[in-house]
């Protein structure tokens, strides 16, 4: 017998069309693998989706490939992820479930103040006993352990399979995320195998208590910083897993999902003109046709300032060459002659306030509304204004249109005839 | 002053060693705390010594008793036996209290002669009153007698960086002493504390413990090498953690091993104990000379961490503690931030030899210190709580024998120089007399339990913050649970009464109210 553990697909994360369809075609070449080996069940534990309500296109190839798997007659057992949970069992998961192609697993026995009591969905061709609890958003799930009736779950017999969304201490790593994370000890103790989700990366650790706890991390990317990492060799796929009274074989498959470049540079103590002639010149010994570049540059600059960097002309020129993609990361990129002052505050509004009265003094503008007290309640007033999410259903040429009237506004300039 | 309140009267003596005669049937204890009330202020005293007075000359009462013995005259009574014969106790001015203001000052001069004196009253300690961010170490205590009221609060900030030494024998209540304090530095985030339990008391696994604290889920994190309980963390360090360093000032190693040992870690980095363990000596040493030494190393590695290679050459841990695989990457890590986040970890190291629990607390102090002086340097460190590395048996890492013959640790560096980057120790010792001085003189609160051995009430007298000089019988007398605190954040060596734990716990507990939670 065998069953297969995919999870983080993070369906609706890519906004750019090439990188949509590589995250379309990993999902189905993944579900394609479950059927060519005649899967017992898929296990996917939780964020198959990147938001709980992805756009119709994401869901209308989800729906087409998990009717061809439910045609084939292959259970898909879930939870929700941190990403795609419905408070309201309102999502695309709960559309799926009621359609029959996959089944949520978190059924609730009972649920008390002091006690959440869960119940077996009973796989019925090989009846493996499954449960699984969901992930929520900022470790919040955590509530949900430490009220569990474990002992509940520990006493039933049989192959048991427990599903879950969260970080684990004990499987953490050097480079993963450093939040969010609870104790192997608040799961249930003596399944057969722990089916994990929300790491990205593929993990595989046994204790005595927890025979084997897997996460088979991301098919493709759901963090920016997944791109990185596939560009720096990364596999990415999914877990089969053949067992009898006991598991047998635990394989990682990779997945294949694009041809990547990455350039990586330095700017410690350069001049922000000698690092754009670097750029420049590495990405034209570069071949980037159909492949998906990553340009990570960070450091502080001794001279110039960040924007000196002609990251558009950059741009502009990979995509010239067919480039899939450009993704550059300049988050740890700064310059002596300008940094931002870090301060501290009480609350996200405090703080805002701190670091702007801070750094206003370091520029040196001639307009009175931008400097001083008055430039320090400007820039608040900018920032909430151009942080407003978009409407619903509002168009994006309509949302961009409507921040730069209310930017407009609040700096008291007047567009021009 | 009512007449009832009344025990003594002064009547003579000298400026630290003042007598009075005890009014009778007051029973004065050694330790109790006296008042004398003056004109702007009072003054308390502290009983230290207990005589026999009399008005009759010894020749009389001896001739007294051996009417009553030999000729069996049962009833023979002195003559106004309160009044002819008494008790002489002799007291110590240990603090002057301001009336106006409650202010507390070191007493420069005598009671009043023949003033009257009373006990100690809840009243009188007002000064105690507990402000914010402080730890409760027990009630005031006069002789055997507590005053229930009067709750000794210490700065938690202070006493905690300028290290803590808590010096008792077996049996006078170390661990109901570490429990009490651990339990309030729960209620906040404003200590940190690395906590290595020995004896894998202090979480509470099977018996009252800091678990059952209201905030335990929050501040407390407990890590156990096997079959965690469920909300704890495992204790796997991995093997990658170790450099040689930590092992300098605790192991015995030679110059040559130790020379031998930079010279692994340079050549396999990280991974340099799995490789010493799993290579053969000739392997890893460059002459047949270092690989006899290398052979040596590699056996005491073995002996010391607990390490064994099984039959396909992997190396594997008898106690679960040390990975030499993918296990426990982050353990320190995360270790440290939840110090720095003012959790209180608890590493039960019962598993442990005694070496491997030195080091693996070695570890995560040395990180803690390296990131404290660091947030130093970046002016970040006011915003980080202080931290306080306990650690039972003391003399084990700050031991006169173990610091001339090892050079210092990690753990001495932190008694000499943590006060700076608000690190600070919590050594708990029976033998306090083999701690050097220079240590001793920097551990600036001394909550000194009881202890029968003299030479030991010695080294704790002669390093004490108050003078204590007169209190050598006072502290060899001192029942479990009873304690005095010397320390330069009180006023006066406080005698206090440490609460059972258990009891205390009861007290507090108070059902954590929980919502009913709904699953999706």
């Amino acid at each position: 017998m065998q069953f297969a553990h995919m999870s983080d697909i993070h369906l609706g994360f890519q906004k750019q069309e090439n990188l949509q369809k590589i995250e379309q075609m990993v999902f189905e070449n993944a579900l394609d693998e479950c059927i060519k080996r005649k899967v017992d069940f898929i296990l996917i534990p939780g964020d198959l989706f990147h938001v709980n309500i992805p756009e119709m296109r994401v869901q209308k190839f989800a729906f087409a490939k998990f009717r061809q798997v439910h045609e084939h007659g292959i259970p898909v057992y879930v939870v929700y992820g941190s990403h795609d949970f419905s408070p309201v069992s309102n999502s695309v998961i709960d559309l799926l479930s009621a359609t029959g192609y996959i089944t949520k697993v978190t059924k609730v026995k009972e649920s008390t103040e002091e006690k959440i009591t869960l119940d077996f969905v009973t796989d019925e061709k090989t009846g493996v006993k499954i449960a699984g609890l969901p992930g929520l958003k900022v470790g919040k799930d955590e509530v949900y352990y430490q009220k569990l009736d474990r002992k509940h779950l520990e006493n039933q017999p049989g192959f048991k399979i427990f599903l879950f969304h969260g970080g684990i201490d004990e499987l953490k790593t050097e480079t993963g995320p450093e939040t969010d994370f609870m104790p192997l000890s608040l799961l249930p103790k003596g399944f057969k195998y722990y089916a994990g989700g929300h790491m990205h990366d593929f993990l595989h650790q046994k204790y005595q208590e927890y025979t084997h706890v897997v996460y088979p991390g991301t098919l493709f990317a759901g963090y920016h910083s997944d791109l990185e990492n596939n560009a720096n060799g990364k596999k990415r796929g999914m877990v089969f897993v053949e067992f009898e009274d006991t598991i047998k074989n635990i394989e990682f498959l990779p997945i294949d999902n694009a041809e990547y470049e990455i350039i990586e540079i330095d700017a410690a103590k350069k001049r922000s003109e000698d690092v754009n002639t670097e750029l420049l010149e590495k990405i034209r010994t570069l071949e980037p046709g159909n492949k998906i570049v990553i340009i990570k540059i960070e450091g502080e600059l001794s001279e110039g300032k960040t924007t000196d960097i002609e990251f558009t002309k950059i741009k502009d020129e990979l995509q010239q060459k067919l480039a899939l993609d450009i993704k550059i990361n300049r988050n740890q990129l700064t310059s002596k002659e300008y940094t931002i002052t870090q301060a501290n505050g009480k609350d996200k509004y405090e703080i805002e306030t701190n670091i702007f009265s801070e750094n206003i003094g370091e520029i040196r503008l001639e307009e009175k509304a931008l400097v001083g007290n008055t430039g320090v309640q400007t820039a608040k007033k900018l920032l909430k204004e151009t942080t407003q999410p978009i409407l619903l259903n509002e168009k994006k040429s309509d949302y961009n249109k409507r921040i730069e009237q209310s930017a407009i506004e609040i700096l008291g300039l007047k567009v021009e005839e | 002053m009512d007449g009832v309140d009344i025990v003594g009267q002064v009547i003579g003596g000298k400026f630290g060693d003042i007598v009075i005669r005890e009014k009778f049937g007051k029973n004065l204890e050694i330790g109790d705390l006296l008042v004398s009330e003056e004109e702007n202020s009072f003054l308390i005293l502290q009983a230290f010594a207990l005589e026999y007075g009399s008005q009759i000359q010894d020749r009389m009462q001896q001739m007294m008793s051996g009417v009553n013995l030999e000729q069996g005259v049962e009833n023979a009574q002195f003559y106004e036996p309160e009044f002819v014969n008494y008790v002489l106790t002799r007291i110590k001015p240990v603090a002057r209290v301001s009336k106006s203001d409650n202010s507390v000052t070191l007493p420069k001069s005598l009671p009043p002669f023949f003033n009257k004196l009373r006990l100690i009253k809840n009243e009188d300690l007002t000064f105690l009153k507990r402000s914010t961010e402080q730890i409760f170490v027990g009630y005031i205590r006069s002789g055997t007698k507590v005053i229930k009221d009067a709750e000794v609060w210490l700065n938690a900030e202070d006493v905690f960086s300028h290290h803590i030494l808590i010096p008792a024998t077996t049996g006078r209540g170390k661990s109901n002493l570490v429990k009490t304090i651990l339990w309030h530095v729960l209620d906040s985030n404003k200590v940190g504390a690395l906590v290595l339990d020995a004896h894998d008391e202090y979480f509470g696994r099977h018996s009252p413990g800091l678990k059952d604290h209201p905030k335990a889920k929050e501040n407390l994190v407990y890590y156990t090498p096997a079959n965690p309980p469920a909300g704890s963390n495992r204790l796997t360090i991995n093997l990658e953690s170790i450099r040689p360093e930590h092992f300098e000032g605790i192991i015995d190693f030679s110059d040559a091993q130790y020379q031998a040992i930079r010279g692994a870690f340079r050549d396999y980095h990280e991974s340099w104990i799995s490789q010493l363990m799993v290579l053969p000596p000739e392997v890893s040493a460059s002459s047949e000379n270092m690989a006899i030494t290398m052979s040596v190393v590699k056996r005491k590695l073995r002996l010391i961490l607990g390490l064994d290679v099984n039959v396909q050459n992997q190396v594997e841990s008898k106690n679960d503690v040390f990975n030499a695989g993918t296990k426990g990457l982050t353990t320190v890590d995360d270790i440290v931030k939840d110090i720095e986040q003012g959790k209180i970890v608890v590493l039960d190291t019962s598993r442990l030899g005694n070496e491997a629990e030195i080091i693996v607390g070695n570890i995560i102090a040395t990180k803690l210190l390296e990131k404290y002086k660091d947030y130093k340097q970046k002016g970040q460190l006011e915003r980080k709580p202080v931290v306080t590395v306990v650690i039972e048996e003391a003399p084990r890492v700050i031991g006169e024998d173990v610091l001339i013959a090892k050079n210092d640790n990690i753990y001495s560096t932190i008694a000499k120089e943590g006060r700076k980057f608000k690190v600070g120790l919590t050594a708990i010792t029976q033998l306090s007399s083999v701690i050097p001085r220079t240590i001793l003189a920097n551990m600036n609160t001394k909550i000194i339990l009881g202890n029968e051995m003299k030479q030991e009430r010695q080294a704790i007298i002669e390093s004490a913050s108050q003078d204590l000089s007169e209190d050598d019988k006072n502290i060899a007398s001192l029942d479990k649970g009873e304690a005095i605190i010397s320390s330069i954040f009180v006023p006066f060596a406080l005698p206090i009464k440490i609460p059972l734990f258990e009891e205390m716990i009861k007290k507090h507990s108070t059902a954590e109210k929980s919502t009913k939670t709904k699953v999706f």
